[in-house]
């Protein structure tokens, strides 16, 4: 059985990752694990390292994941 | 009942960002201006340290130093930022719903609500150095609607009782988060009690200025402690003294946890 897909957030500006949302404006398919997302990559909206992101366990607010998918 | 840990004014992270070289586009008010950050737990690549107190990630003592120092204009998602002036005068544009301008002075504070992306602009326009305590904190949900609320603690007709300023009582700013903060600042010496919704919830004191004591722990100016696991909090406040009291479920603490243990294996 697989691991859950999760979500990460950015602790300097709060920008989420969601695997299962990916990114695809920043050419990040959905599914895209977060440890396959290169070591070198950085919050999009903020310049933080990926190192410097959290997983988190919070639902959206309705209508969350579609604001997620194209932030 | 003794804090489970506490953390002197000294022990914080301390960084000076300048509004010159690689942090210039961040910080405004080049020549000159400078911002001090004294972090009680781990910010970002700024410090180590204990990784905050439930949802709790920063808790900032900043000073904007010189006119125009302060945050250029920059993006948010999701958490909800706090400040709290002490002294001098912050200036506020935030892009949240129709936009504001605020200016905020000693005993206004605002919750910003980042939600599903806002950018905000912070400046201390004045020739006073602007000094204030700033909360992030993850929200209950992602990706909520922005929101921006301000408030106003009168610091003299509201003395020698606990006050909450962000949270769920009457007056109090709305919060999406399981938080409240209130804030004690006395006139004389005195004896009190705050009592946490449960034992789950955790309390964070910090002592803007003056003594507190709780159990055997003495705090002056800038300390802070932490308390969870308590029915009722107990402590002392000597005469003059301001503090700040944060109480927030503890939801998820496997990350304290595992710094907890790495600073007892490393002592």
């Amino acid at each position: 059985m697989s691991e859950p897909l999760k979500r990460w957030i950015c602790l300097g500006c709060g920008f989420s990752y969601d695997e299962a949302l990916g990114l695809p404006e920043h050419g990040v398919a959905p599914g895209t694990r977060w440890a396959d997302l290169p070591e070198d990559w950085v919050c999009p909206d903020c310049g933080t390292p990926k190192a410097q992101f959290e997983m988190v366990v919070i639902g959206y607010a309705p209508g969350g994941p579609q604001l997620a998918q194209t932030a | 009942m003794n804090p489970t840990f506490v953390l002197r004014a000294n022990e914080r992270g301390h960084d000076v960002i300048s509004s010159d070289g690689p942090t210039s586009s961040y910080v405004a008010g080049h020549p000159g201006a400078f911002i001090t950050r004294e972090s009680s737990f781990n910010f970002h690549q700024y410090q180590a340290g204990r990784p905050g107190f439930g949802p709790i990630r920063v808790f900032g003592d900043e000073t904007f130093h010189g006119a125009g120092c302060g945050y250029n204009m920059h993006p948010h998602h999701n958490f909800v930022i706090c400040a709290f002036v002490l002294e001098g005068e912050l200036t506020h544009i935030n892009t949240a719903g129709e936009g504001t301008v605020d200016r905020l002075r000693q005993g206004d504070y605002y919750v910003f609500s980042a939600g599903s992306g806002g950018k905000h602009c912070e400046l201390s326009i004045s020739p006073e150095d602007m000094n204030a305590i700033y909360l992030w904190v993850l929200p209950s949900q992602l990706y909520l609607p922005p929101s921006y609320h301000r408030g106003h603690f009168d610091l003299r007709t509201r003395r020698n009782q606990i006050i909450q300023l962000v949270g769920d009582a009457d007056g109090a700013l709305p919060f999406p988060q399981d938080l409240r903060v209130s804030r004690l600042v006395t006139d004389r010496k005195g004896a009190f009690a705050y009592a946490p919704r449960s034992a789950e919830h955790g309390l964070y004191l910090f002592v803007v200025d003056g003594t507190l004591t709780c159990g055997d722990a003495t705090l002056g100016r800038r300390d802070s402690l932490g308390a969870s696991g308590v029915k009722t909090l107990e402590f002392e406040a000597a005469d003059a003294t301001d503090v700040f009291i944060v109480e927030t479920a503890i939801i998820d603490d496997d990350r304290v946890r595992a710094w907890e243990k790495e600073q007892a294996e490393a002592s």
